[in-house]
């Protein structure tokens, strides 16, 4: 079972952070855990929760996990613990009319509340405002967390009305180490933490034959990148484009290609150990000799423009044929 | 409606830009572009001369990129005042031909000439108008003739600028029904997607599938679309439609794409004071205010609000756009807005609810209320009449609905 | 768990229940029915998490044996399937049976049916209510409070504390207000001398809570036991506890809203008044805010109405009595026919202190304490 001292290992900070709060008996109004996907944040949520409202906690404001109370949190049915996701691309009109009911009501069972915000960010800036608003109200004992992976698409008012607890990044050997006795190949293994998957991705990597796909076009078309004879061009417009489909599929493909240039440039700063793309060495090599370190640097720049583009609804054909030119230049 | 119709849709070719070069002629023959704030590069091109259309500038485009498409471009300030007093003259000119006429917009119309032809037939009258708008306001336009509202409008389509087309009933077939589905009028990016999934390309698609599967997809609409595509309308061209206007609008597309909520905030108390004084300008209230919300992607929603109260103060309107606009906004940047009210109530026919928690102000003007009831009762009801603003509100959008009925007012009492 | 009970009892219980019972639940648990077997009673709970209704059968009541043969337990079984099931089943008595697993087989006569339960400690708790803030009042008359001011709470969610219905209870008086900021109701009894040990200020139970209590209080004088604390209030009868989440924050102050001075007082026969009302609004249901006009004349009131498409309506009705100033005021016809339904009184005395302010409505013996008031409409 998760429990503070599991999550500890992954998260010492917040987890430090979270502890205290409880046993200082210093809970904020308003939690803003924010970091990557995968780095325990609805873990620590439900943590949080089960302590708030557990029946018999235990030392180092671990939840027992065994009262009714901690057990109907972790089955959703505690009535006073609202879990708010987002439908689709944001959180909908009901679900915000059922806040504003919650509001005005009292709570159910014991004398507070507590709504946790998944994908915070995509909450409308009324509800959001709504939210933190309810919660400034002193005489309220309720608590709102609010999650999020894209702190910085939150407004300062939403962030000035929370404390925020930041999850960082797993550590990277530690998690590698996961990977591994997960069963993944080392290049997986290193390929899905360089990408920042979650465990569950990361695993459904072994036997993603589109992803397998994808690597291979990718350290192709830099293949031709590198000869510099303008068949780039055309292998973008056979292969590439056949494969990748949408935009989001696009950025996929550009996120390989980021990992590759940035092992082109540990080749160039000799450092070896860093490589993601391990059993691809001769490859690697090869076309370093080509690619002087400027010419990489501007690459790296040239894609991420373009993941720009593309979050910014630029066609994908059109965002990709240009930079295909600017990487041949 | 009797057979034999005959009726004109006269369209004004770049109307904001002809009207500028109508008044320059220096610009003739250039590419001249009216667009938002052009001493920056960020504005928008409203509209632009057929020269500059050739070489790819667009409506709704950059400044910047229209510049990278055009490098000689002229840009140009739009003055609104300017386009009003062109259109009155234009409409002027129509109603010298026949006392039917129904203005669209500020640049387009109808006209029913059946019954008013000079004698002459169709495309001669219809050379005869076409010249003398150029002659006498030096402004192009193009004119389509058929025998209802729909074709006509599809007609005068079909050349530009300074095109006359006739578009027969049994034309139809040759003139019409080739064009792809998404020129025909009434079809808009949606419905031509929805009709495109039917295997619908060619308004002639359309006109010979069956009507039964148009009306599950699109409803009446469908129904409507399919007997247009067949030719037939039978709506009268009608002079008083432009009086039965049930909403007030202003809307502004923002120099650059913005989620800075300050601009936005100030942008919203501009578009309410805007709003707010053409309500009071037309003596109305309203009962519903939406606002509009374009995305930098072009993705454009609306959202209203039924209220429980008749509004019309700039305050009321500002709270009820801002809460929807709080509501309803996803955050992503913006390109423009616009408030409209709607529901639209003579405020004489109003009456108003008192609220318990505010009745107090209401109620300190009773005895006031009382020595008008009095002095209405003993002298009639004209013995008040409310001080009206004598100012008339600064038109500066593009709902040009409001000024064609002031000018269509005008016209009556002449 | 094991039970053997009378199919009657069971479906009336079960339709109690299934009132609180949302179709669209907002936590997963609660489209399930608790079912508890105890020696001497079986209870059931359905709940919407905004009311919950627990209705208890006795093993045995005026001489009939409901329950027979139980192992007492407690099992959560899927409302819209066990009332479905029990309704249909052949025979007059049901056995249920619940394993340790949660398998749940429902017999009677010679079908079966095997159901899942669910854990009873996933069913949520609603606090249980100490006695000592309880007092008791009649069915009946508290039915009536309920229907003399329950019509006037807020549907707009503009002031969410307006939709509900304010609870005061000091010094062994039961007041209940209820206004839409439009128009206000207001209610106070005493109560017996018991009471008066228990005292709220800032109850404020949902209107819509309150209808559904009204759906299921019997109207004979049988006890209800009310006890409230700060986020539940319980009605409890011989045989349905009825819990209720209450609104959070503040009602506003209303009794400075009341007028206390009136400058044209007229007594009324209440019938008269209502229907010459009904009949006048018949013109005014076009016009938005359903507009009549009220005027004094020497001994009688002219009402009128006027739709400007339609026509006017115009009717005199004579009063028992007019005293004060001249006076002319329009207001929402269906406003007032609610205020003299609510009344139910033979004659009634209307004061006004002006065009422009609320006017208070009372029934003429003053031994009822209700009190209805209406702010008028402005016209232009």
């Amino acid at each position: 079972m998760m429990n503070w001292s599991v999550l500890g290992e992954k998260q010492p900070v917040a987890t430090k952070m979270l502890q205290n709060s409880i046993q200082k008996n210093r809970i904020a109004h308003a939690y803003l855990f924010h970091g990557p996907r995968g780095t325990g944040k609805r873990e620590a949520s439900l943590l949080f929760a089960m302590r708030y409202f557990c029946e018999r906690p235990q030392e180092n404001e671990e939840p027992c996990g065994e009262c009714v109370a901690c057990k109907r949190i972790q089955s959703g049915n505690h009535p006073d613990v609202h879990w708010i996701k987002p439908d689709g691309q944001s959180i909908k009109k009901e679900q915000i009319e059922f806040l504003q009911k919650e509001f005005t009501y009292s709570s159910f069972e014991s004398d507070s509340k507590i709504y946790i915000v998944e994908k915070a960010d995509k909450m409308t800036v009324n509800a959001a405002n709504r939210l933190l608003k309810f919660l400034e109200e002193p005489s309220r004992r309720t608590l709102a967390i609010l999650l999020t992976e894209q702190v910085d698409a939150l407004l300062d008012t939403i962030l000035s009305r929370c404390q925020r607890i930041h999850f960082y990044p797993l550590a990277q050997e530690a998690y590698l180490k996961q990977l591994r006795e997960e069963g993944l190949s080392e290049a997986n293994a290193r390929l899905a933490s360089a990408l920042q998957f979650d465990l569950t991705e990361a695993k459904e990597l072994q036997s993603d034959e589109w992803f397998a796909n994808s690597r291979k076009i990718v350290v192709q078309l830099m293949d031709r990148i590198v000869q510099s004879n303008e068949e780039s061009y055309i292998y973008f417009h056979q292969t590439w484009m056949q494969h990748f489909d949408g935009r989001v599929q696009h950025e996929k493909g550009l996120d390989l290609l980021l990992v590759w240039l940035k092992d082109l440039v540990y080749l160039h700063l000799d450092e070896k150990e860093q490589l993601v793309f391990i059993d691809q060495l001769d490859r690697l090599e090869q076309q370093q000799a080509h690619l002087p370190l400027q010419r990489i640097k501007a690459a790296i720049y040239e894609v991420l423009q373009t993941k720009r583009r593309l979050a910014m609804n630029v066609h994908p054909t059109l965002a990709m044929e240009q930079l295909i030119l600017k990487m041949e230049r | 409606m009797s057979k034999g119709r005959v009726i004109f849709h006269v369209d004004m070719n770049s109307f904001y830009a002809s009207v500028e070069i109508a008044e320059r002629p220096e610009l003739k023959g250039k590419p001249v572009a009216i667009a938002g704030a052009p001493e920056k590069r960020k504005g928008i091109i409203v509209t632009s001369s057929y020269e500059a259309r050739a070489k790819g500038v667009k409506t709704t485009m950059p400044l910047w990129k229209a510049y990278e498409l055009c490098p000689n471009l002229i840009a140009l300030q739009p003055n609104f005042e300017k386009y009003r007093e062109a259109s009155s003259k234009m409409f002027s000119i129509l109603y010298e031909v026949s006392p039917i006429v129904q203005p669209v917009s500020i640049d387009e119309g109808y006209l029913d000439v059946t019954d008013h032809n000079f004698g002459m037939n169709g495309i001669k009258l219809a050379e005869w108008l076409q010249d003398k708008i150029y002659q006498e306001l030096n402004l192009p336009c193009s004119i389509g003739i058929a025998p209802n509202k729909f074709l006509a409008k599809m007609a005068s389509d079909m050349k530009k600028p300074m095109g006359i087309t006739v578009l027969r009933k049994r034309e139809i077939q040759q003139k019409l029904w080739v064009l792809p589905i998404g020129e025909m009028y009434g079809v808009g990016d949606r419905t031509e997607e929805k009709l495109q999934k039917l295997g619908i390309q060619t308004i002639g698609d359309l006109a010979n599938h069956d009507v039964v599967a148009l009306k599950q997809l699109l409803g009446i609409n469908g129904e409507r679309l399919h007997t247009r595509a067949n030719g037939h309308d039978n709506r009268p061209v009608d002079p008083d439609a432009i009086y039965e206007f049930k909403s007030i609008g202003n809307s502004r597309t923002l120099p650059h794409d913005t989620t800075d909520q300050l601009e936005i905030d100030s942008l919203l108390d501009q578009l309410a004071e805007k709003v707010s004084a053409r309500l009071r300008y037309k003596d109305v209230v309203s009962e519903n205010i939406q606002i509009m919300i374009r995305y930098h992607d072009r993705k454009t929603v609306t959202r209203s609000r039924q209220l429980r109260d008749f509004v019309e103060k700039k305050d009321e309107v500002f709270m009820i756009a801002k809460m929807l606009f709080d509501e309803h906004w996803n955050g992503e940047p913006i390109r423009l807005l616009g408030i409209t009210a709607q529901d639209l109530v003579p405020k004489h026919e109003l009456s108003k609810q008192l609220d318990l928690f505010t009745y107090q102000e209401e109620a300190e003007k009773e005895k006031l209320y009382q020595t008008v009831e009095d002095m209405k009762e003993k002298y009639g009801n004209d013995v008040f009449i409310q001080p009206k603003e004598k100012t008339r509100p600064n038109l500066s959008t593009s709902f040009q609905k409001d000024f064609l009925n002031d000018f269509k007012k005008d016209k009556r009492e002449d | 768990m094991k039970l053997i009970i009378e199919r009657n009892q069971l479906m009336n219980s079960i339709q109690h229940v299934m009132k609180a019972i949302s179709s669209r639940p907002t936590i997963a648990i609660l489209s399930g029915i608790k079912l508890e077997a105890q020696q001497n009673f079986v209870k059931l709970t359905g709940s919407d998490s905004d009311i919950t209704i627990e209705s208890t059968i006795p093993r045995e009541e005026d001489g009939m044996i409901n329950i027979h043969d139980v192992q007492p337990g407690t099992v959560i079984l899927q409302a819209k399937f066990v009332s479905e099931i029990v309704r249909k089943l052949p025979g007059d008595q049901v056995e249920i049976e619940s394993d340790d697993e949660l398998n749940v087989t429902i017999r009677s006569a010679a079908a079966e049916f095997k159901l899942n339960g669910q854990d009873a400690e996933e069913y949520p708790q609603p606090a249980i209510l100490t006695t000592d803030n309880q007092f008791e009042i009649q069915a009946d008359v508290l039915k009536n409070l309920i229907r003399q001011t329950n019509f006037a709470v807020s549907t707009q969610e503009t002031r969410p504390i307006l939709t509900g219905v304010h609870f005061i209870l000091e010094d062994g008086v039961f007041e209940l207000v209820a206004t839409d900021s439009h128009r206000l109701a207001s209610r106070k009894i005493n109560l017996n001398s018991d009471a008066e040990s228990v005292s709220f200020r800032n109850i404020v139970v949902p209107g819509k809570s309150l209808s559904e209590l009204n759906k299921i209080l019997d109207d004979h004088q049988e006890k209800v036991f009310v006890s409230v604390s700060d986020n539940q209030i319980l009605f409890k009868t011989a045989n349905v506890n009825f819990h209720s989440r209450l609104l959070d924050g503040n009602y506003p102050e209303t009794s400075r809203l009341i007028p206390e001075q009136s400058k044209t007082t007229v007594s009324i026969k209440s019938r008269e008044l209502m229907q010459t009302i009904d009949r006048a609004s018949l013109l005014a249901q076009d016009n938005r805010n359903n507009i009549v006009k009220l005027a004094t004349m020497p001994n009688q009131l002219q009402i009128t109405s006027h739709s400007p498409e339609i026509g006017t309506a115009e009717e005199k009705v004579d009063t028992m009595s007019i005293e004060g100033e001249d006076l002319k005021i329009s207001f929402n016809a269906k406003y007032m026919i609610d205020a003299l339904r609510a009344i139910d009184s033979e004659e009634i005395e209307i004061a006004f202190t002006g065009a422009m302010r609320p006017f208070i409505l009372r029934p003429q013996n003053e031994e009822e304490s209700i009190l209805q008031l209406i702010t008028p409409v402005r016209t232009y």
